[in-house]
């Protein structure tokens, strides 16, 4: 029971990370918070559904559709909310906050429209493998959730820390104006950023829908909520806080349903905040700046 | 009297509770601070008011003293943490409490009733026709039919809590209080510079907000006669501060214009209703590229006085 719980903490826990890694890849860079992942996320969740469940293709195409669409929902978000606010003089660091909450929910309620309020079932081929490891029962869905988002997180942080793109994102999350006068095309690299995170966005919404077996029109909030939560307690745009916040709230949703209340569930990500806020503002990863603190 | 109707009377009185709550994200956004937890605010003004009365008799004016009083105080408890902090965090922890609050509110049956959430609470306008009527008056003699009366008086009650809210955050923001507000979202490094201790004037006015939106909460179960968690998601979170952003956060006359143009609007033009959220976020979207400051503005005001002392009497 316990090790079991402990696998679907850890299954949970890798989505979580996948979400908030969205989020902070962004606030990394642009200092912004993309209220609109969330959302961006929900429609790869939609993708996947409709090509693996509707389609019956397999689940790579799946994965492929919805990073394809991800990503280029994320290329228009870029080019049409979030460019025309940057660099205009007097903007208010608040306007570009409220333009992603204005995509949000939009997205929110164009899926509405097309998709319907009520859940969709979300069909995985190999939903019922599962096999024994000593007296616990571990399904293969939660192997291939764990392995791709463990694959997609190692790459990340390889294609961070070893390549040139890397190097020019680090550069460009640290001081947009140096790096932009060191020769860094940083348009390009916040664009990039933007598409990135949403690609991942996309990826996490198939994982999802692998994970619970039903989508609908509010998992981006929902989620989004919690990637939010995530990256506060983990320390805003730190990589690594990201993944182990993901992992804490996934293992600590599981046990307080399993050993608690089930219905204070959504509520533990923002106790988690309000605790974190009042002890370590900074977040547990985070770096403690004067600017940072005010 | 056939255009008294129940009806518009209605739609008059969600316009001005929506002005309240525009103006309640309009006063905190006047130190430049974005809460996103004001529908959170609303819920406890709600059910607070909602609770008094139902299960404790209280007078519906002290229930309503009391209910804004709580929220402001439980304003206070979410500002000071986060206040510390910069506007980004503000908004999530107050979206996060919004939704704390309404994991609360829908978990915690035996006292709010769940999902299902209250009835039955005493309507305004009954409770006086009912009063007045115990002392020989009948709506008749106005001309009125009693559910004329009814919406009448709620509308008229409301619309002297809105004017007299606006005239004193009018008054608020001319005074010592509103220079600094008004300072702090100009530069919040040179306020501070200048004395201005700022960690208070934010948490004041971030508590102010939560009042008032607390206020408007309790207004709103006194008017509707019925709450329940899904009044005060985190959809009428961005609904009120849409009617900041499209009416303007720089003049108390914006908010109150947003939340009046976008409460009549999808009534007035149905087939607009069923994609309100669309255009509230295609909305938001338009503001922040090509009009930031809203609708209204300062200057726009400034040119209205002008041409109107122009023009021959």
């Amino acid at each position: 029971m316990f090790l079991e719980q402990l696998i679907n903490g850890i299954t949970l826990g890798s989505i979580y990370a996948i979400v908030a890694l969205g989020y902070t890849l962004v606030f990394g860079v642009l200092g912004i918070i993309n209220m609109a992942h969330g959302e961006i996320f929900m429609f790869g969740a939609f993708v996947g559904m409709l090509i693996m469940s509707k389609a019956g293709a397999p689940l790579p195409v799946a994965f492929l559709g919805a990073i394809v669409i991800t990503a280029a929902m994320g290329l228009l978000l870029e080019r049409l909310a979030l460019r025309p606010l940057r660099g205009r003089p007097g903007a208010s660091h608040l306007a570009s906050l409220i333009s992603t909450i204005g995509v949000s929910i939009l997205l929110e309620n164009v899926a509405h429209k097309i998709f319907g309020a009520g859940n969709h079932l979300f069909e995985t081929p190999f939903a019922e493998i599962s096999f024994k490891i000593g007296p616990v029962t571990v399904y293969l869905v939660q192997v291939v959730i764990l392995l791709i988002s463990l694959l997609l997180m190692a790459g990340l942080a390889l294609w961070l820390s070893r390549t040139r793109a890397g190097k020019a994102l680090r550069a460009t999350a640290e001081n947009l104006e140096t790096a932009g006068l060191l020769g860094v095309d940083t348009n390009r690299m916040i664009t990039a950023t933007v598409v990135i995170a949403s690609a991942m966005g996309g990826v996490a919404g198939v994982l999802v829908g692998m994970a619970f077996n039903y989508i609908n029109n509010q998992i981006g909030l929902s989620m989004g909520l919690k990637g939010l939560a995530i990256i506060i307690f983990g320390g805003m745009g730190s990589v690594y806080g990201a993944m182990a916040g993901g992992l804490i709230l996934g293992l600590s949703e599981t046990f307080v349903v399993a050993y608690g209340s089930s219905g204070y569930r959504d509520a533990i990500a923002f106790v988690a905040i309000i605790v974190i806020l009042l002890i370590k503002p900074q977040g547990l990863f985070g770096q403690t700046t004067a600017e940072a603190r005010r | 009297m056939e255009w008294l109707n129940p009806y518009h009377l209605q739609v008059g009185s969600f316009v001005l509770i929506n002005a309240i709550l525009g103006v309640s994200i309009y006063v905190t956004l006047s130190t430049g601070q974005l809460s996103l937890g004001n529908a959170g605010f609303m819920s406890v003004g709600a059910y607070a008011a909602a609770l008094l009365s139902t299960q404790h008799q209280v007078p519906i004016p002290a229930g309503i003293l009391a209910g804004s009083l709580l929220a402001g105080a439980a304003g206070v408890l979410v500002g000071i943490p986060s206040l510390r902090l910069s506007g980004v965090y503000l908004a999530i922890a107050t979206l996060g409490f919004g939704e704390v609050l309404r994991a609360i509110l829908i978990n915690w049956e035996s006292l709010t009733g769940g999902a299902v959430g209250i009835a039955a609470i005493p309507q305004m306008g009954r409770v006086i026709l009912a009063w007045a009527s115990d002392r020989g008056f009948s709506p008749g003699s106005l001309g009125l039919q009693n559910n004329q009366f009814i919406s009448l008086t709620v509308f008229l009650i409301l619309l002297l809590c809105t004017i007299l809210t606006v005239a004193f955050f009018l008054r608020l923001s001319r005074s010592r209080v509103g220079r600094a507000y008004a300072a702090i979202r100009l530069d919040e490094r040179a306020a501070e510079a200048a004395g201005i201790p700022i960690t208070y004037y934010k948490v004041l006015a971030f508590s102010q907000g939560a009042l008032l939106s607390g206020f408007a909460g309790a207004l709103f179960a006194h008017s509707t006669s019925f709450v329940s968690p899904g009044d005060f998601t985190y959809h009428r979170a961005v609904e009120i501060l849409v009617f900041a952003v499209f009416g303007g956060s720089e003049h108390i006359f914006g908010p109150v214009f947003g939340a009046a143009f976008l409460t009549v609007v999808p009534e007035a033009l149905r087939s607009i209703s069923d994609y309100r959220y669309i255009l509230y976020g295609l909305l938001l979207v338009l503001m922040m590229v090509f009009r930031p400051q809203g609708v209204i503005d300062p200057a726009l005001l400034r040119r209205f006085r002008r041409s109107g002392k122009g023009t021959p009497a």
